[in-house]
């Protein structure tokens, strides 16, 4: 069976080129994974390199947060693996947050701000096959964003990890990250720009709100350096398992209220 | 089977008034029905009901017998819909916008743009092709339009204001397209114009709405003699001249006949009383005075 009918197809195709023709939207697409993935961990890395240990503020305690199996590390090793394992899953997590939820403000409030839903909906597509078409092209985006994000990734901190003669960085937490925890934000931004979607008016104003979904991941992976809690593949792949389904349940509730009445209000 | 049919048809945004009032009418398939009225009227909301992107309030709507609530995918595999507010992607080329909706309509790449293309050659924008439609001027963009509801060959076309925005010149390719595809193809077109002499070159039959109600709906002829409508004869005298029981303006003299065949018999009449007779012909009175005047009867009525 096809995932798309062709017709399915050619609105993921048109999605796709007027999401890259938004300006703002492929800023967001191009310029997040930069930051998130090359800037800051070279930044990091260069930093830990050249800059001596006694120079570094509150290096003791970020210390505290190293895993007991780690412990042998020296102060450089550990300050890049917990860069690696607790800053940089938080900045990973933004680019499929940040793209997917961009590009379903490009794909649903857009097309509703520039008139073109309407037409859309006159075809003989049906609203649940625009619905699919249209939240599996914001999905794919945001899984080639991420894609190539983890690979750029990779080989920074695989530098990093061979200039400091560390281990290998990829861990279960980084595969339950990867497999599960980065789909399931991939489709949650979607889906809750959509849902946000029936009540913005404009494009801007849809992706500013999407800065709130921003706040909860965040504050998950900032809350770790207060030493209540430490996330560990467990924890993170039974964050990804609730937000699984939260994404059902929010898919559900969206895909309902994807109407022409609602769309054309 | 009826090309459009609506019983009862009811509408109401905000469930206090009713944008359009139990609307009932049966369009004959390969028939060009003019939907006329005042903007407001309900023009637009018909067509969105029709179309299956409003659910009624009251009464229900078909469109070739099938029920645009139920099977919208259905109806618009049948149906062309061109109306203002439904616009195409500005960052695509007029050739693009096409393809994408062949492609939409189940047409396979090759098929689309053989589509677009002739649709493009018979509209006039196969220079323009390649351009953005950003680029493209209101008139262009209208035509395009037409030729994105054309694309699947549609067997019942939705009209909405086609011809608004567009010169002179635009406005009658767009018409004499339409009276193409009623003729050859046997497309039913519903038109909703307040465009009145367009109208009349293309309709044959018609619809008055104001206020959300159908106030009237027939051909030309049955609409002019239910308002009671009547031909006129008009003589052109030389200045200072006049007829009795006559009514005089612009220079020409005009009274009502009850049918055309007593023009002759007039005419005789006024030369043998001595008048000089510059110029004598029929008025046929104009959808435009027939749409006014039941406006007026409506007017009064309330």
């Amino acid at each position: 069976m096809k995932l798309l009918s062709s017709a399915e197809q050619a609105v993921v195709n048109k999605d796709f080129g007027e999401i890259w023709n938004t300006r703002m939207a492929r800023n967001t697409i191009v310029l997040v994974p930069l930051v998130m993935v090359l800037f800051l961990p070279v930044m990091y890395l260069l930093m830990i390199l050249f800059v001596p240990a006694g120079e570094m503020n509150g290096v003791d305690q970020m210390l505290q947060l190293l895993p007991r199996e780690v412990s042998y590390f020296s102060v450089k090793q550990g300050m890049f693996y917990i860069m690696t394992n607790v800053v940089c899953p938080m900045f990973f997590l933004m680019i499929p947050l940040m793209v997917s939820s961009v590009s379903a403000a490009s794909s649903f409030v857009g097309e509703k701000e520039r008139g073109t839903i309407q037409t859309l909906l006159l075809t003989p597509l049906s609203v649940k096959s625009i619905f699919k078409a249209k939240v599996l092209s914001c999905a794919f985006l945001s899984a080639i964003a991420t894609g190539i994000s983890f690979v750029v990734f990779a080989c920074v901190i695989t530098a990093g990890d061979l200039f400091l003669g560390m281990p290998f960085f990829l861990n279960w937490n980084w595969l339950v990250l990867v497999l599960f925890l980065a789909p399931g934000v991939t489709v949650f931004g979607v889906v809750f720009m959509v849902l946000v979607s029936g009540r913005s008016k404009s494009y801007m104003e849809s992706f500013q709100t999407s800065g709130y979904i921003v706040l909860p991941l965040v504050l998950l992976f900032v809350g770790q350096f207060t030493g209540l809690f430490q996330l560990n593949a467990l924890i993170l792949l039974i964050i990804a398992v609730v937000l699984l389904v939260v994404d059902c349940l929010l898919w559900f509730v969206a895909a309902r209220s994807f109407t022409p009445e609602k769309l054309l209000k | 089977m009826y090309a459009v049919s609506a019983k009862g048809l009811t509408k109401s945004y905000d469930g206090k008034t009713n944008a359009l009032n139990d609307l009932n009418l049966d369009i004959p398939q390969g028939s060009v029905y003019g939907f006329l009225g005042p903007n407001g009227a309900g023009k637009t909301t018909s067509v969105k009901l029709f179309t299956g992107l409003l659910k009624p309030t009251q009464g229900e709507c078909t469109v070739l017998d099938l029920n645009p609530v139920k099977a919208p995918g259905d109806v618009h595999r049948l149906c062309g819909v061109m109306t203002e507010s439904a616009r195409m992607y500005g960052q695509l080329t007029g050739a693009q916008n096409l393809l994408f909706f062949a492609q939409t309509a189940g047409l396979s790449r090759d098929e689309g743009n053989e589509r677009a293309a002739q649709l493009l050659k018979e509209l006039d924008l196969w220079d323009a092709r390649e351009k953005k439609l950003s680029e493209y001027s209101t008139g262009m963009a209208q035509r395009l339009s037409l030729a994105r509801a054309l694309i699947n060959r549609p067997q019942v076309l939705f009209l909405d204001e086609p011809t608004s925005g567009l010169d002179p010149e635009s406005a009658q390719a767009v018409n004499s397209m339409i009276t193409d595809l009623a003729g050859s193809a046997g497309t039913t077109v519903f038109l909703c114009t307040h465009q009145l002499r367009y109208a009349q070159d293309i309709c044959d039959s018609y619809g008055i709405v104001d206020k959300g109600r159908l106030i009237a709906g027939g051909s030309l002829e049955a609409l002019c003699s239910e308002i009671g409508c009547r031909i006129k004869a008009a003589f052109r005298l030389p200045e200072g001249d006049s007829l009795d029981g006559f009514d005089a303006a612009d220079g020409w003299w005009r009274t009502e006949l009850e049918r055309e065949e007593q023009m002759p018999k007039l005419l005789k009449t006024v030369v043998e009383s001595g008048h000089d007779v510059f110029e004598a012909r029929l008025v046929k009175p104009t959808l435009e005075d027939i749409y006014f005047e039941y406006l007026k009867h409506q007017e009064e009525a309330q």
